[in-house]
């Protein structure tokens, strides 16, 4: 009964949060839907695993939410089809850096995000907000498939060096 | 897919995976294999953590979405439709989260910040005190019953603050607060006033009683309150007070 109302209390507070990160990288609401059960049936059996985490407990949950949306979304295009997949996605998306900055944060991550080449930094953002593939994010950006995972990898020890800086 | 080997010596293999893992680009079946490996490699899994630390803040681009009211059924009925089996090892298994201070401490935030929403942020007015001085938070709720209140002790005034969430007490009937502590009988602390936001003067032996773990309850009574000094009606909703 206590754990059963702590559970309560927590999916009131963070169900729309939640939802909101299914519902963006999913990008259809009933499959979202599905998602976000499935998160929370997660969050209340994989609890203990908190403990072992520096994350923030928002943080947290909206990392579960987000790697489990991802999870569903890489099964949904199999790697086969993922090329002709991202072909038809092309470029409609609202842009990242729109709501980096809405969130009004100044945490590292920002400002190291902004010692990348504008593009590339776009395409780490998109990728973690979207939950964009290589594939994906080659397609968007034009660029092979190789060359768009040696960008993002050179982006990604940059951001280290900055973010342990 | 070839792997493109051109981590420079900043950044070993794994770490690379990591961080592609965190930002989600990895293909499937690359996917799966790290999932995996963070399962059995705790190694690896501190070094996912680190990243998603790193990458944390940019959670805030997303923004909240109201859940279709349908999906916290339908995970009440995953989790708890039956009351035998495996809902309570899965409950003893989590009891890490439900029982960690560090947990709710860091949703604290959170909690006073709905708090504050409901309340109309009248709940919450004076500052936090000193540690020795520390609000109580209790989520009172029960098991068939959509009476739902968030209250807040705050032993500097000797007042609790209560948010209505949900609930109705009917026709000719109000909410009543009880304090029960540890096995003794539950004593009243009052007639709830109607309204979403309210507060009630804490009598100086119940605050004497009032301490994290205690419990407050509130059950369905005539006007004026139970005319016996006891619950008479049904307990609508309970819930422990904790020092988040």
């Amino acid at each position: 009964m206590k754990d059963r109302a702590a559970f309560d209390l927590l999916y009131r507070q963070t169900s729309a949060k939640l939802f909101g990160v299914c519902l963006r990288v999913l990008n259809d609401r009933s499959e979202a839907e599905e998602a976000l059960q499935e998160v929370f049936v997660k969050i209340w059996t994989k609890a203990d695993r908190f403990a072992v985490s520096d994350l923030s407990p928002i943080s947290w949950l909206v990392a579960i939410a987000r790697n489990h949306s991802i999870d569903r979304i890489r099964a949904r295009k199999l790697p086969s089809t993922e090329l002709d997949a991202a072909m038809e996605v092309a470029d409609e998306r609202p842009s990242p850096e729109a709501m980096a900055v809405a969130g009004g944060e100044n945490e590292r991550i920002y400002t190291c995000l902004e010692e990348l080449d504008k593009d590339r930094a776009a395409a780490v953002r998109g990728a973690y907000l979207d939950g964009e593939s290589y594939a994906e994010l080659a397609s968007r950006h034009s660029v092979p498939l190789n060359t768009m995972r040696t960008w993002l990898r050179r982006s990604l020890m940059k951001l280290k060096e900055c973010l342990e800086r | 897919m070839t792997l493109v080997d051109d981590h420079g010596p900043d950044m070993d293999r794994d770490d690379i995976l990591a961080a592609e893992y965190v930002v989600g680009v990895l293909p499937a079946e690359e996917r799966w294999t790290a999932s995996a490996r963070i399962e059995r490699d705790a190694a690896f899994a501190r070094i996912v953590d680190g990243w998603e630390v790193y990458f944390a803040p940019l959670g805030s681009g997303y923004a909240p979405v109201e859940a279709p009211a349908a999906a916290k059924a339908a995970i009440d009925n995953r989790l708890f439709a039956s009351s035998t089996a495996s809902p309570a090892r899965d409950s003893a298994s989590s009891a890490g989260l439900w029982s960690s201070l560090a947990f709710w401490r860091g949703l604290a935030t959170a909690a006073v910040a709905a708090l504050a929403i409901y309340a109309g942020s009248t709940l919450l007015r004076q500052p936090i005190q000193e540690a020795a001085a520390q609000p109580l938070f209790a989520s009172l709720a029960a098991e068939g019953s959509d009476v739902r209140f968030l209250a807040a002790y705050h032993p500097s005034t000797g007042e609790v603050g209560l948010s209505k969430i949900s609930g109705q007490p009917g026709a000719d009937r109000v909410y009543e607060l009880w304090l029960v502590e540890g096995q003794n009988a539950p004593v009243s602390m009052g007639v709830i006033p109607p309204g979403p936001a309210t507060r009630l003067a804490v009598s100086a032996s119940n605050r004497a009683k009032i301490a994290a773990g205690a419990v407050l309850a509130i059950s369905v009574e005539p006007p004026g309150g139970s005319p016996t000094g006891k619950a008479t009606g049904p307990v609508v909703a309970a819930g422990d007070l904790k020092n988040i």
